[in-house]
């Protein structure tokens, strides 16, 4: 699958502060990629350069196989942390002036608008919106000129938790007719339920990239007991090549399989050594234990 | 540059402190003009007189000059406006160039100079046929340059304010920055430097386009200071002007958004 963006060794300093440091990461076709990191690790700045309003120090980035350019900001459509737009002027008259920037149709406002479900609201003036109107607005107006790529910046940040879900279907939705979407947030559940591929960012430096599926199944703790006590279990399993780590909690036995190993392996390893398992349970980890995991690896 | 100014048309029209500034623009001018005929000088009225032609030409744009700082402060809003409200990122990201932003801005400059004066050639002849005690028709448009020159003048100091604009980014900051450079610290420079070199500066030379009438009486007093004729003044104008936009253009490509 190509990349629609491909960004090289991208460095920011902002005096002291290294903001981001040599990132390379490709985001592709078709994907709803989530850039994940707490605050201040670089995800903002990432899509500012990518998005030509941050002057990188280092590095490079290209759209669709070439550099930056009006025609290629034509095919993204973008919402950079808040939306910006003239609080004096209504919302139809804020996607007027969007809809002339990117040199788009005014018939297509109507339809950004029915879209995000402003239509009903589209005279009120912008000072008047509620955050999650003014989000909508602002994910409306990414959407004008019926762009390639859509990237937004935490666009539930501020929202309550139905403006949450709404915000999160429109995404799929927009998604499902095929555009990618580069999305960066600080929000684990949300990458975890919108997102295919995913990089995690600390301290301006790429952590972990690839699909969220893979990333998420590399390390799915698996649970033994029974068969043996847990003292031999322990030392069974710590004997095996494909265990990465293994301890007792609660009785049992808790492991980790290296990448690419099933847990039939393990019981059949088990089974070699004359020992038949009572339970053997695989849980899988949620995005938020396998962050916490990346970034306390990046700690030590 | 058409689609660019029709984008801050969109921006302007709908803008109360837009129309606020330049209706005290407007209605000043022509107050303090309509009340210039009872100006006295040396315990006499200079009446009707005032408005005769050709001289009203000078006269006019010398008092109009005065406004453009009005102008330039309008400018500096309408740029800073843009920082606070992020819509200056916002369409950057959108599809504009930072050369786009510079002439979008450059575009409203040339409006404004136009419009203004035009209204004040417009007030020249409304003053000029309706208020002289004598109306001498063949001298209608004899000095009328002095409104072009008004109007580089005006597009001069609305071009500084830009780069004030780009430079400061907050309003507050950026009008007090301009009228300081105006009139504290081109003035100190100009105490301090011998009039061979100050005629030079920025704002000598732009306030050297619309020279104060019958200055020649008044420097028998003062003592005679050295200073371009409008004509001499044209060429740097003009430059100035451009180097503004390029300083706003290059600022404005130096800096994150």
């Amino acid at each position: 699958m190509a990349n629609v963006l491909d960004i090289q060794g991208l460095s920011k300093r902002y005096g002291s502060v290294q903001a981001l440091d040599q990132l390379t990461i490709g985001v592709p076709q078709g994907s709803i990629y989530g850039l994940l990191g707490p605050n201040g690790s670089g995800k903002t700045t990432t899509l500012g350069i990518v998005l030509d309003v941050i002057n990188a120090s280092g590095g490079s980035f290209r759209w669709f196989g070439e550099p930056l350019s009006k025609a290629t900001k034509r095919r993204i459509g973008a919402l950079l942390e808040t939306p910006n737009f003239y609080p004096y002027l209504s919302g139809e008259e804020n996607l007027r002036i969007t809809a002339d920037v990117k040199r788009v149709d005014h018939s297509q406002i109507q339809r950004a608008l029915e879209m995000v479900g402003l239509a009903p609201r589209k005279q009120n003036k912008f000072k008047g919106y509620s955050l999650g109107m003014k989000q909508r607005l602002a994910i409306g107006a990414a959407l004008l000129g019926d762009p390639e790529v859509l990237v937004l910046d935490e666009p539930t940040n501020g929202l309550d938790p139905e403006g949450i879900a709404e915000v999160r279907q429109l995404i799929l939705n927009i998604a499902a007719q095929g555009k990618t979407i580069l999305l960066a947030s600080h929000l684990l559940d949300e990458v975890e339920k919108v997102c295919t591929h995913m990089a995690v960012l600390r301290n301006g430096k790429l952590k972990a990239e690839g699909p969220v599926a893979s990333i998420m199944a590399t390390n799915d703790l698996v649970f033994i007991s029974g068969g043996a006590p847990a003292e031999q279990l322990l030392a069974v399993a710590q004997s095996l090549p494909f265990v990465s780590e293994a301890r007792i909690l609660n009785h049992q036995v808790q492991l980790v399989l290296q990448t690419g190993v099933d847990s039939s392996e393990l019981n059949r390893a088990f089974f070699t050594q004359n020992i038949a398992l009572g339970q053997l349970t695989v849980r899988k980890k949620s995005l938020e234990s396998q962050f916490m995991e990346i970034i306390k690896a990046d700690k030590a | 540059m058409t689609s660019l100014l029709r984008i801050e048309l969109r921006k302007l029209l709908p803008y109360r402190t837009f129309w606020a500034i330049l209706a005290v623009f407007v209605i000043l001018l022509f107050v303090i003009l309509y009340g210039s005929s009872n100006v006295t000088i040396n315990g006499q009225s200079a009446g009707a007189t005032f408005y005769k032609f050709p001289d009203i030409w000078p006269k006019l744009t010398y008092i109009a000059s005065y406004f453009n700082l009005l102008l330039g402060i309008l400018l500096i809003i309408t740029i800073t406006d843009e920082y606070s409200f992020r819509t200056i990122r916002q369409q950057v990201i959108d599809g504009y160039t930072r050369a786009d932003v510079v002439q979008a801005k450059y575009s409203v400059v040339l409006l404004l100079g136009v419009a203004c004066a035009l209204y004040v050639f417009l007030l020249g002849l409304l003053f000029g046929i309706g208020f002289a005690d004598e109306v001498a028709t063949d001298k209608i448009l004899t000095d009328a340059q002095f409104v072009f020159y008004y109007l580089v003048q005006a597009i001069g100091y609305m071009s500084l304010a830009m780069l004030f604009g780009f430079l400061v980014k907050k309003s507050g900051l950026a009008i007090m920055a301009f009228l300081l450079y105006a009139k504290v610290v081109e003035p100190i420079i100009h105490y301090k430097l011998p009039d061979s070199l100050d005629k030079y500066f920025p704002m000598k030379v732009l306030s050297s386009l619309t020279p104060m009438p019958g200055k020649e009486m008044f420097e028998m007093v003062t003592g005679a200071s050295e200073a371009l004729t409008p004509l001499e003044a044209l060429l740097p104008a003009v430059l100035y002007i451009s180097l503004f936009c390029v300083l706003s253009y290059r600022l404005l490509k130096s800096r994150d958004l």
